[in-house]
């Protein structure tokens, strides 16, 4: 980790995400207003002393409910990934372990799902589920766990070969052991950079599910949320596209700058393999 | 070389069955259907009516005799019309009694976003190409983090943002681009060169908005590319040799930096098919993104698995001829050292 | 204009910029025309407007999405219409006589009618229709109506009579609903899947000239049109499914009309002069009304006081300023404001949170362990509000939950996309409440809503409204044709229907379409049935059309 904040790009990734998460965590405490707080006198205010970025259609502090969507945008994020990977290191693991028919079985999974585009898999399943947050948590997690089984299925296979792994299977260590003591911890680089690169993938995909109507519930704030609200009045009531719009332009910019230092730093090949 | 390609169609048999149990699978997730959609719920409607659309479109079948009639379907890639487009083909055009030519729903949309996305994979590669190299030869130095942050601002803004403020800009403001559609209104009676003209407008948005955000993947895989291929044995010896920096970069290092490259094109295909919801709706471009999107909330079920299955085995077998151009251009996979 | 888009012009790459340099030559605006000169009425010219779905066939009575039957209903004629103060008059039909029974109705039609390919238009085509309509192999959903009628018959070319069974008061308004199909051509087909729903024929002013998948559908003007010569040459109807770029179009000239939102009316246009001066801004009645209705089979609904408090804790007039900016009107009954069916001494139930608590209180509801939520039983009286995705239902929902948590109720949101909303809420039953919009159709008859027989899943009574004095008053309503009558009965349903409160009426939005000015003759304000009623005799001034355009 210092390694990688010692890279100007990965420092202030973090520096971004590190503020953000600040943020989302502190919303109690640093929104002037309740974010659901309604206000039908004071529809779409431009931005002033009174509301830093604005109102929205209802009345409602856009500063306020920037914090609050904050936590959403880390949720999905956190959340989504969290499954994907758990999927994918699991299956990933089985695959080049235990190699033979169920490795085939699996990388076969694996092609099927790849080959079928994924925005439109989500796009289905969240509009015949209901949508809410956990179904887009979960439904994005389903459909990209692929990358990462891959990643770890790649480094078991060439990890097995190695002479510590060998060593340890001769000399009678159990197979939850070697998976565990020697396979996963040594293979868990590029799973955290994929990992990272997940998370901006994600809020990304949120924010699209709500352009169509599909994110969160109201009077839930998402930046997603808010962003397409704004759209309607894109040359009018400029504040409410443009601080979300930048608010996820920097938090995926900043995971984006993180996972690449990232895998400069910890990887001293700094081979480009194993892109999600 | 032909038991390879032998072996790799064996193999997308599988995949092909597979792909159509997800996608069969998936639509059946939902509780709504055809029945129940807007022409469904105006109150001079009888129920008798909605029950009697069940039994034509076979709804009440048990799913096990839904598929099967599906799974027979695509073999002969007959895969029906649709529920909610009055009997339109979904795939290819049909002739009726009286010779009146039908066209295909996904013959009309793929051509489309087909076009769309691959002028901007070529748009990506024109321009990423020289900015990897760039980032590659002046690794973590000014002009490498500069590009880093570009592309990654790129693949950060909210697509439709963007969009929208540039069809305000160019199209409001400085009245230079149309704003959404593919052709103008008087396309029909304009020339050749005129024609493509008016396409070529229409499309620019579209094409560098889609290309914008599609720009760090490939960026950033030639630079890692390049630096992998830059600390090899061999361009040391050509450098070693007294080759001249450009000869050494663009012939040697860049030639074998981009092998990879083909696989990670064939990989990108589903997005190729795909096409984007978001920017077709907001375009107003007829393509798979919107019949896909239209299907979703229309339960139009031939179209939906249609698309999916489609789309999938288009996807394997534009990675098979990745995997064959790479074969191809790599001679130990062409003499069979790898499998 | 904000600061904002200079900053984001900055991306524009060099494609972006070539491919637009050569452009601007095309430009033709002129930006010192005056669009409110006065011309006189003139034919030709285009007029463009925008959609936000294709329709799937240019059959209303099998396509039954307002795509289809908005353009439709430019190329086929009914027998009967609604005039502009939504009378009904003769359209095909010359005049009409109800039988002193009540039971038959006797349509003669105009003389030497003829369809778009040059055939004459007679009675036997409306029986074939008639026939289509009611056929069980037919795949429509508005057969019910036309199925009441035991005898259909043309006797001559220019006589078709219907009989029913008993006599049946909206039939009026179910022949105005009706287009007549070209018998010589659909004869023998299969209408479900017959190409004529690509390319029909038809009578009325205008007729497909061509229809661009995904596109856009142009219709041009029918020379052998019924009802006499439309002004305006070509009506292009554009498919944008993004209302945002739909506006982006408006403003840019690139389509004529469309429907606007309350912020584009009531903020975008007040703000911006350039706009003000080149479209012209109308306001018509709206043509459905939005509700929150409940579950009355689910507890606490099915109690009266606790739908009446609910009733008085929603404030409307916040409603309608916070949703509407307010353009629209409050609703007390389930018809359009203004119109005879309207019952005028009703009002809408004022806000009023203590009658709410009250009511709650004699109702069992207290706060007994002091959350802030009223209980009954160790219950707290707390329900979910379903709503589809629809802007304004989303927004009503959201001021709804806040005011009923003033006076203790908790309310949760949901919404819905509309296919998953009706299959699996709806028509299941499982639902606490919902925030929807009934249409104001205009024949007062509403028994599918409100009569106890029509719950049955998938039916429109899905509240599970039951209240034996609607019934009967709607079983009258069906049988009497004297409007008079009818009238006293329709007021006597509504003000019981107000008192029951088995819904909430919320408001009625009012229609808000913008027409770029170079299209003249528009009434303004709008009659009663809307501006669109005379839009055959709108006009588009020679000097003030698009140079037609690029195309030459």
């Amino acid at each position: 980790m210092n390694r990688a904040l010692r890279n100007p790009l990965a420092f202030w990734g973090f520096a971004i995400i590190a503020s953000v998460l600040v943020m989302a965590l502190l919303a109690p405490v640093l929104a002037p207003y309740d974010p659901d707080a309604i206000d039908v006198k004071s529809i779409l205010i431009p931005p002033s002393a009174t509301h830093w970025m604005g109102t929205d259609g209802l009345g409602r502090d856009v500063f306020s409910r920037m914090l609050f969507g904050a936590r959403i945008s880390l949720l999905v994020g956190f959340v989504a990934v969290g499954i994907a990977t758990l999927i994918g290191v699991v299956l990933g693991a089985i695959s080049g372990y235990y190699r033979g028919w169920i490795d085939v079985v699996i990388m076969r999974m694996v092609d099927v799902m790849l080959s079928i585009p994924t925005f439109f898999l989500i796009l289905a399943v969240i509009a015949f589920l209901t949508p809410s947050i956990w179904n887009i948590m979960i439904v994005i997690g389903l459909t990209s766990w692929m990358g990462v089984t891959r990643l770890v299925r790649a480094e078991f296979l060439s990890l097995r070969e190695r002479e510590f792994v060998l060593a340890s299977a001769t000399l009678g260590a159990r197979d939850y052991r070697l998976i565990f003591r020697h396979l996963l911890p040594n293979s868990l680089t590029p799973v955290i950079v994929s990992s990272v690169l997940g998370v901006a993938s994600a809020v990304l995909v949120e924010s699209g599910l709500s352009f169509l109507g599909l994110g969160v519930q109201p009077p839930q704030a998402s930046w997603g949320n808010i962003l397409t609200e704004g759209k309607e009045y894109i040359q009018f009531a400029w504040w409410l596209s443009f601080f979300p719009g930048m608010a996820i332009l920097l938090t995926v910019l900043g995971y984006n700058l993180l996972g690449e230092g990232l895998r400069d730093a910890l990887d001293p090949r700094t081979n480009g393999k194993g892109k999600n | 070389m032909i038991r390879y390609l032998l072996k790799r169609l064996f193999w997308m048999v599988p995949l092909v069955v597979g792909i159509s149990l997800v996608s069969f699978l998936i639509m059946h997730l939902a509780p709504g259907d055809i029945t129940t959609t807007e022409a469904g719920f105006n109150p001079k409607a009888s129920e008798e009516s909605r029950q009697k659309l069940r039994e034509i479109y076979h709804l009440d079948e048990p799913l096990i005799v839904q598929y099967g009639l599906w799974l027979k379907r695509m073999g002969t890639l007959d895969f029906g019309t649709s529920f909610a487009s009055h009997q339109r083909p979904v795939f290819w055009e049909k002739k009726d009694d009286q010779g009146n030519v039908t066209p295909g729903m996904i013959q009309e949309a793929l051509p489309i976003t087909l076009l769309i996305n691959v002028l901007s994979l070529a748009l990506i590669v024109v321009i990423a190409l020289p900015l990897g190299v760039i980032s590659a030869i002046h690794q973590n130095r000014p002009p490498d983090r500069a590009i880093t942050v570009f592309v990654f601002v790129g693949f950060a803004v909210p697509g439709f943002w963007l969009a929208l403020m540039l069809m305000y800009w160019l199209g409001v403001v400085n009245p230079w681009l149309p704003i959404s559609g593919l052709h103008s209104l008087g396309y029909e009676n304009m020339g050749m060169l005129g024609r493509l003209w008016d396409l070529g407008r229409h499309l620019a948005i579209p094409v560098f908005i889609s290309a914008l955000s599609g720009l760090a993947g490939i960026s950033l895989f030639v630079r890692n590319g390049m630096l992998d291929v830059l600390h090899q044995d061999y361009i040391t010896t050509a450098r070693a040799k007294g080759l001249p920096e450009n000869t050494v970069i663009y012939r040697h290092a860049l030639r074998n930096a981009l092998l990879p490259l083909i696989t990670l094109l064939g990989l990108s295909i589903p997005g190729l098919i795909g096409g984007s919801v978001i920017a077709e709706s907001l375009f107003a471009i007829p393509g798979m993104g919107k019949l896909f999107y239209d299907a979703v909330l229309m339960r139009d079920f031939p179209v939906i698995m249609g698309i999916l299955t489609i789309g999938a085995v288009l996807t394997l077998l534009g990675n098979l001829l990745a995997d064959l151009a790479y074969a191809w251009a790599d001679p130990r996979v062409r003499r069979g050292v790898m499998r | 204009m904000p600061v904002l888009p200079r900053t984001f012009g900055l991306p524009c790459a060099a494609l972006l910029l070539m491919l637009s340099a050569c452009g601007s030559s095309q430009q033709t605006t002129n930006t010192s025309t005056d669009w409110d000169h006065t011309y006189p009425p003139a034919s030709g010219g285009t007029m463009i407007d925008a959609m936000t779905g294709e329709p799937s066939g240019l059959i209303p009575m099998i396509a039954g999405e307002s795509a289809a039957s908005t353009i439709a209903s430019n190329i086929f004629n009914t027998l009967l219409k609604y005039d502009k103060n939504l009378e009904l008059e003769g359209e095909l039909a010359k005049s009409w006589k109800v039988s002193p029974d009540q039971k038959t109705i006797t349509f003669t039609l105009k003389p030497g009618m003829k369809w778009a390919d040059g055939a004459p238009l007679t009675s036997a085509d409306v029986l074939f229709t008639w026939k289509l309509v009611t056929d069980d192999n037919t795949r429509t959903p508005y057969g019910a109506d036309y199925k009441l009628v035991v005898k259909a018959e043309a006797p001559d070319p220019a006589t078709f009579r219907v009989t029913y069974g008993q006599p049946y008061a909206p039939a009026m308004d179910s022949w105005a609903g009706l287009q007549v199909l070209p018998e010589h051509i659909l004869k023998g087909q299969d209408i479900n899947t017959t190409s004529f729903a690509r390319k029909p024929i038809g009578s009325h002013y205008y007729q497909l000239g061509e229809w661009k998948n995904g596109e856009r559908i142009s219709l041009v003007r029918n020379p052998n049109a019924t009802q006499g010569q439309a002004r305006i040459d070509r009506l292009v109807s554009r498919f944008i499914p993004d209302p945002a770029s739909q506006f982006l179009e408006l403003m840019a000239d690139n389509i004529d009309t469309m429907g606007l939102s309350p912020i584009q009316y009531a903020r975008i246009f007040p703000a911006r002069e350039e706009l003000n001066r080149k479209i012209a801004l109308y306001k018509e009645l709206g043509n459905a009304y939005t509700y929150l209705g409940f579950n009355l089979k689910h507890k606490p609904f099915d109690d009266k006081r606790v739908r009446q408090a609910i009733n008085y804790a929603i404030d409307k007039q916040e409603l309608i300023d916070g949703v509407l900016l307010g353009l629209g009107e409050p609703v007390a009954s389930p018809y359009k404001p203004g119109t005879r069916w309207t019952n005028p001494k009703l009002r809408p139930y004022a806000y009023n949170t203590e009658k709410a608590k009250a009511l709650l209180r004699e109702a069992g509801f207290e706060d007994h362990d002091g959350d802030g939520i009223l209980d009954r039983d160790g219950k707290p009286l707390a329900f979910e509000i379903l709503t589809n995705q629809n802007k304004q239902r989303e927004m009503s929902a959201v001021l709804i939950q806040r005011r009923l948590k003033e006076v203790g109720i908790s309310v949760n949101i949901r919404v819905l996309e509309w296919a998953s909303f009706i299959g699996r809420f709806i028509k299941t039953g499982e639902f606490d409440a919902v925030v929807l919009g009934w249409s104001l159709s205009l024949d007062p008859d509403q028994y599918g809503i409100w009569h106890s027989s029509q719950q049955a899943p998938g039916q429109f009574n899905f509240i599970g409204y039951n209240n034996t004095k609607v019934d009967r008053l709607l079983e009258q309503g069906r049988l009497e044709l004297n409007p008079d009558k009818r009238m006293k009965i329709y007021h006597e349903f509504a003000a019981t229907l107000l008192e029951d409160s088995p819904v909430v009426y919320l408001f009625a939005g009012y229609g808000l379409p913008a027409i770029h000015k170079r299209v003249k003759g528009i009434d303004n304000p709008a009659p009663p049935a809307g501006i669109g009623h005379n839009s055959y005799e709108w006009y588009i001034p020679a000097p003030l059309r698009r140079t037609e355009i690029s195309a030459q």
